[in-house]
């Protein structure tokens, strides 16, 4: 899916002409208009919602324990139930999504700008540069990302803050990979060569002129990534070396139902549920800001 | 043909060796330094002395970067600290669970994914949109549902309410029987998401070829469907197909650690997750490297498929 999502943008930004592609004002209400656009908006507004108005509402705090209300099965005190502790599954879900989206969107920032930066003078310098850097890249190409970032998280330590780098850092190749093939694609157009013609000097060619045409491919990437990196920090969490208890976490939420599977099925299974519906909203928003930014796809 | 594997295993140990370097480097980053991270804080003085030279980090830099080079080389990786059992030896005990999990998974993933896919394929290009779309919809949920969750859900359904399978015991190669039910239900969590990776590259694949002028040729010459989707659209899909199956393999990777650890399976990766929590950095960078390998490998694998089915491949 990932594969073919950017490639879809890749042929799409290969096919537009202008230098100055700016996001238009009407692109936030096609965003809207979109059909996979306005599902997800569906899907994350009321979660997002839920997420920061969560200590607002009258529920249980995520820490609070209540050894009385131990493993109640879902019910409207208790949307989603509770632990062996007593402690309110929907609450501690609701901050864990806070986590999940902090972690998603931070990596996914992070690895659009340091990927659009590197892969960009990669492309544009060429040569010795393009060579070192992409050396580098590809001996960290060479670990499967999950497998990178449960590396770089056991040699970092857990918590929140290692558990971005250590997904930035798995996610960044990927970035400086494709943001190199865009300049490539675009160092050979004929608005480049006539803004080199009247010497334009390179830092405004790249920021002005190639930068700028590249921005539909990486946005569509970015809201990839930051689905992928919410499912990368769940696994890391499930595996106990991500967001470490008791701060909850979607992944250390289901670690600890795993042990109750048989006696309380929803400590487990409803958070999971969540995620699921997160990262398919994200996906959704990539189609939809990949449509957005491309003309000829609006129907 | 020839010259093309050389020049792409050239570059694969061009790149092996700057993976080796990198995890070399990267375990001397930890803060402080690996001794007093693995001793916490109950060692202190002549203990955390011993320790460092257990680890060789008493050494020069050059001096252990070269030891460790040489101890490759040689697969030699040293002892875990905290039971000084020898690493190689565990690895290879470990790897025939872990590999049995990842090939049958791309058994079954290939016999089931490219004929849904295909399928997908012929009835979206026949104007039947309905089933097309709802496999390509079931395929794109079920892939971004994160494995340990499907196999939370699996374990429950399958082994816990309806006891079809097993979710604990011990395994040896001794019991196949017992062994293949044990690990039935992880093959079939990363299955699920593989078959649905696949389904929808074969499908977009085949869907394109479909719409070849060679493809029509063959229609009017009144070929059968099945002769024209299978031997001409198909045959002609296969090459971004490959290509998918051998990424997925890092995806693939990944996954066994994960359906290991749910499952309690003694592979490699409970080895890694072992490794990690007991603090043992030794462990922890050749059981990495030993995956980076395995994934280096594949890749370079598909290559040489790819450019056996496909001769105009340039390198």
């Amino acid at each position: 899916m990932e594969q073919e999502a950017i490639a879809g943008a890749v042929r799409q930004q290969a096919s537009t002409r202008g230098s100055k592609p700016r996001i238009p004002l009407p692109f936030l209400r096609f965003l809207y208009a979109n059909r996979s656009a306005r599902w997800s908006v569906i899907i994350l507004v009321p979660i997002l919602l839920l997420t920061f108005l969560a200590p607002m509402l009258p529920l249980q705090s995520p820490l609070e324990s209540n050894i009385r209300a131990s493993m109640s099965s879902p019910s409207f005190s208790h949307f989603f139930g509770t632990d062996k502790l007593g402690r309110d599954i929907f609450s501690r879900t609701l901050a864990g999504i806070k986590v999940s989206l902090f972690v998603g969107f931070s990596v996914a920032l992070i690895a659009l700008i340091v990927g659009t930066a590197v892969g960009t003078v990669s492309g544009f310098f060429g040569k010795a540069v393009d060579r070192i850097i992409m050396g580098i890249v590809d001996i960290f190409l060479a670990f499967p990302s999950l497998l990178l970032a449960i590396g770089l998280v056991a040699i970092m330590g857990a918590g929140t803050l290692p558990v971005i780098c250590a997904i930035a850092m798995a996610d960044i190749p990927r970035f400086i990979r494709l943001q190199r093939s865009l300049v490539l694609g675009l160092k050979s157009r004929t608005f480049i060569d006539a803004a080199r013609t009247v010497q334009a000097p390179q830092l405004w060619l790249m920021s002005r002129h190639i930068v700028p045409n590249t921005i539909a491919p990486l946005l569509v990437a970015a809201s990839i990534a930051a689905a992928n990196a919410i499912l990368i920090e769940a696994s890391l969490s499930f595996l106990g070396l991500g967001i470490l208890p008791p701060e909850p976490s979607l992944g250390n939420i289901i670690k600890d139902g795993q042990m109750y599977l048989q006696k309380a099925w929803w400590i487990s299974t409803l958070p999971g549920g969540v995620i699921l519906l997160i990262a398919i909203s994200l996906h959704f928003l990539s189609d939809g800001i990949r449509e957005a930014l491309d003309p000829r796809a609006r129907k | 043909m020839l010259s093309y594997a050389g020049k792409r295993l050239a570059q694969l140990i061009v790149t092996m060796f700057g993976v080796v370097t990198l995890v070399f480097f990267s375990i001397r980053m930890i803060p402080g330094d690996a001794a007093s991270a693995m001793a916490g804080e109950n060692l202190s003085g002549a203990a955390l002395e011993e320790m460092r030279q257990k680890l060789g980090l008493d050494a020069p830099l050059w001096r252990q970067y070269s030891d460790y080079l040489l101890s490759v080389v040689r697969f030699d990786f040293g002892h875990t600290i905290t039971t000084s059992l020898p690493i190689a030896e565990l690895m290879l005990k470990a790897l025939p669970l872990t590999m049995m999990i990842a090939c049958m998974t791309v058994l079954i993933a290939v016999l089931l994914a490219i004929p849904l896919g295909t399928l997908a394929a012929f009835l979206a290009n026949k104007g039947r949109k309905a089933l097309d779309n709802i496999i390509t919809w079931a395929a794109m949920v079920v892939d971004l549902m994160p494995s340990f969750w499907t196999g939370l859900l699996l374990m429950l359904f399958l082994s816990l309410n309806l006891k079809l399978l097993p979710a604990s015991g011990d395994i040896s190669f001794g019991e196949p029987g017992f062994m293949l039910q044990r690990i039935a239900l992880p093959v079939l969590v990363l299955a699920v998401s593989q078959v649905a990776t696949l389904a929808r590259i074969t499908r977009t694949a085949v869907l394109e070829v479909l719409n070849e002028d060679y493809i029509r040729t063959a229609r009017s010459l009144g070929m059968t469907e099945i002769l024209v989707v299978f031997r001409h659209a198909l045959k002609n899909a296969m090459l971004p197909i490959i290509t998918v199956i051998g990424l997925s393999f890092g995806h693939l990777l990944s996954g066994t650690v994960i359906v290991e650890f749910i499952f309690s399976i003694p592979g490699i990766g409970t080895l890694l997750v072992y490794g990690i929590n007991s603090r043992d950095y030794p462990l922890v960078q050749n059981v990495i490297l030993f995956y980076a390998f395995i994934f280096v490998v594949i890749n370079f694998i598909t290559d040489m498929v790819y450019k056996k089915v496909d001769p105009r491949v340039q390198f």
